[in-house]
């Protein structure tokens, strides 16, 4: 892939990956084949601000959780009001770093 | 990958029974059997959440009283099932050194993240939580 090509996707989206992933995803991408491109052009990344929000005003019945995708554990929030609010506290805070991981196993099964 | 993974769910699926039991036996110890008030929903909006009144729920069922159970909210039934199956579920993979639980999270999951299993579930929940507003639980 063009260096530049994929500098271009870097900007665009590197605030949907955590930051010392960045570099790796970089490289990947570099060496990746033209043909999975347009996949990887296409995907659709969670923003981590959109799930901070919703974390902070609907994290109680889990939804955050839902939306990025881990339903096990929206289950798990919603059938204890959020984890007696505790793990709904302690959500907000961890809730930005979830997205990025899952963004990063999105790209991850584009890839492979 | 797997294997660290697999170990952090079931530590999680671990710590969060354990507060369930602990939170169940210290209402059970307690004089006032009054669950109300951990609900922080419940106190920020003054309607009940979906599952507000779990916990009185489980302890009718304990009680053996499980219309009064039903009344108070049937997701109590669902919670004390998980809080009795988990545990022994993650015990016997333990022991057995196996992931069968784990593989039963991700498939069941992925079921319900269909859309036919998904919006019904959803429609449930929400009719639940209009009940429990309307029973002002």
């Amino acid at each position: 892939m063009e260096a530049q090509k994929v500098d271009m996707f870097m900007m665009a989206n590197a605030k949907f990956f955590e930051s010392h992933h960045l570099n790796s995803i970089r490289d990947r991408l570099i060496a990746l084949d033209d043909a999975k491109w347009g996949q990887v052009q296409t995907l659709q990344f969670k923003d981590p601000t959109t799930s901070l929000i919703v974390s902070i005003i609907a994290g109680t019945l889990g939804i955050d959780r839902f939306m990025i995708g881990d339903t096990g554990l929206g289950i798990g929030k919603l059938l204890t009001c959020g984890g007696f609010y505790v793990w709904a506290i302690v959500d907000w805070f961890l809730i930005q770093g979830a997205t990025r991981e899952k963004n990063l196993e999105k790209l991850q099964t584009a890839i492979y | 990958m797997l294997r660290n993974r697999k170990n952090v769910h079931y530590l999680f699926v671990m710590i969060a029974c354990t507060a369930g039991y602990v939170w169940l036996f210290f209402q059970l110890w307690s004089e006032e059997s009054s669950a109300v008030g951990v609900c922080m929903f419940k106190h920020a909006t003054g309607i009940p959440c979906p599952s507000c009144g779990a916990t009185r729920s489980v302890l009718s069922i304990l009680d053996g009283k499980v219309l009064e159970a039903l009344y108070w909210n049937p997701i109590g039934f669902i919670v004390m099932s998980i809080m009795i199956a988990c545990p022994l579920w993650i015990c016997f993979d333990w022991i057995t050194h196996r992931e069968t639980f784990y593989k039963f999270y991700i498939a069941a999951e992925k079921r319900l993240r269909q859309k036919k299993v998904a919006i019904p579930l959803v429609l449930l929940i929400v009719s639940n939580w209009i009940w429990n507003i309307y029973k002002d639980v």
